[in-house]
């Protein structure tokens, strides 16, 4: 599984959306998804693809707000917050992320699956895709 | 006869038609799947989110299009890139498919060519509004009447 971390020199196309997992610990165990899309339409039909997956998801509208979100975004003074970060980087390091896009270019798919992406997927989304994605999702679960 | 049954059948009748005739598509039939008890108005409501969000970027392109000094064609791009998104994403097949002989316009720097397309997304866009308006009544007068919605392969 590539180690890469999430803040990569790579900047989100403006075409491209990430789809970043989490695992929840907690009583359910159930994944919780932060799903990145600029349009207001994708991200109303991803929620409900992911909430009918059992999936419990947060949506963002950018791959900025994603950061934010994440607590990965520099706020404050670098000297208050750089432990913080150095933290959270690190956890955040094996989250898995699927791509999504409206475009099937190659050059691009390639380019995302080699930054670390375990998955492209082309939109527009369907149930079915989301049964792709997991078997990758379980792939990443801790072995007890 | 039963006056559900024949609301019903009115309305496969037009569901039918629609996808017929190009308006939609299997992504609009994967909407209707989605939609369940949790979410019973999840159809119009993906649905009316795409009526705003057609207009904003409609009027968008237009605005961009009006510049007499210079044409920002990437402007005009990046708009109808995303109504092709979104129309892909509800399944609106017509407006889709104007938007995408509307980017080579784009592409090519043809305002002309631009103004057509402009011209042919916000008719393509009124018709499907209507057409989506009329399917929806129909799906509320079946409710009302204490049927449920049949559902279209």
């Amino acid at each position: 599984m590539k180690s890469e971390n999430i803040v990569q020199d790579r900047q989100p196309q403006p075409q491209e959306e990430e789809e970043i997992m989490q695992q929840e610990e907690e009583e359910e165990q159930r994944f919780h998804v932060l799903a990145v899309d600029d349009s207001v339409i994708d991200r109303k039909l991803l929620e409900k693809l992911l909430k009918a997956s059992s999936y419990q998801v947060t949506c963002v509208e950018s791959g900025e707000k994603a950061l934010e979100y994440l607590g990965l975004l520099h706020h404050s003074s670098p000297a208050s917050s750089s432990s913080q970060h150095h933290h959270q980087g690190s956890s955040w390091k094996d989250v898995p992320v699927v791509v999504m896009s409206s475009e099937n270019v190659p050059s691009r798919i390639s380019m995302c699956l080699e930054g670390g992406a375990e998955e492209f997927m082309l939109k527009p989304l369907q149930l079915s895709d989301l049964h792709k994605i997991q078997a990758h999702l379980l792939k990443s679960l801790p072995h007890s | 006869m039963d006056v559900v049954n024949q609301l019903q059948r009115q309305f496969i009748d037009y569901s039918a038609s629609l996808h017929r005739e190009g308006f939609l598509d299997d992504q609009f039939t994967q909407l209707q799947k989605l939609q369940d008890d949790n979410s019973p108005d999840f159809v119009v409501e993906v649905a009316s989110l795409f009526f705003e969000d057609c207009e904003k970027l409609i009027n968008n392109m237009a605005r961009a299009l009006e510049q007499q000094q210079g044409v920002d064609f990437k402007q005009v791009d990046a708009s109808v890139h995303q109504l092709k998104g979104s129309s892909s994403s509800i399944g609106a097949m017509r407006v889709k498919d104007v938007c995408i002989a509307f980017r080579s316009f784009c592409e090519a720097q043809n305002r002309e060519g631009c103004l057509r397309c402009l011209q042919q997304v916000t008719h393509e866009y009124s018709l499907l509004k209507n057409k989506l308006q009329t399917l929806f009544r129909l799906q509320q007068q079946i409710l009302a009447a204490g049927g449920s919605i049949p559902v279209v392969e």
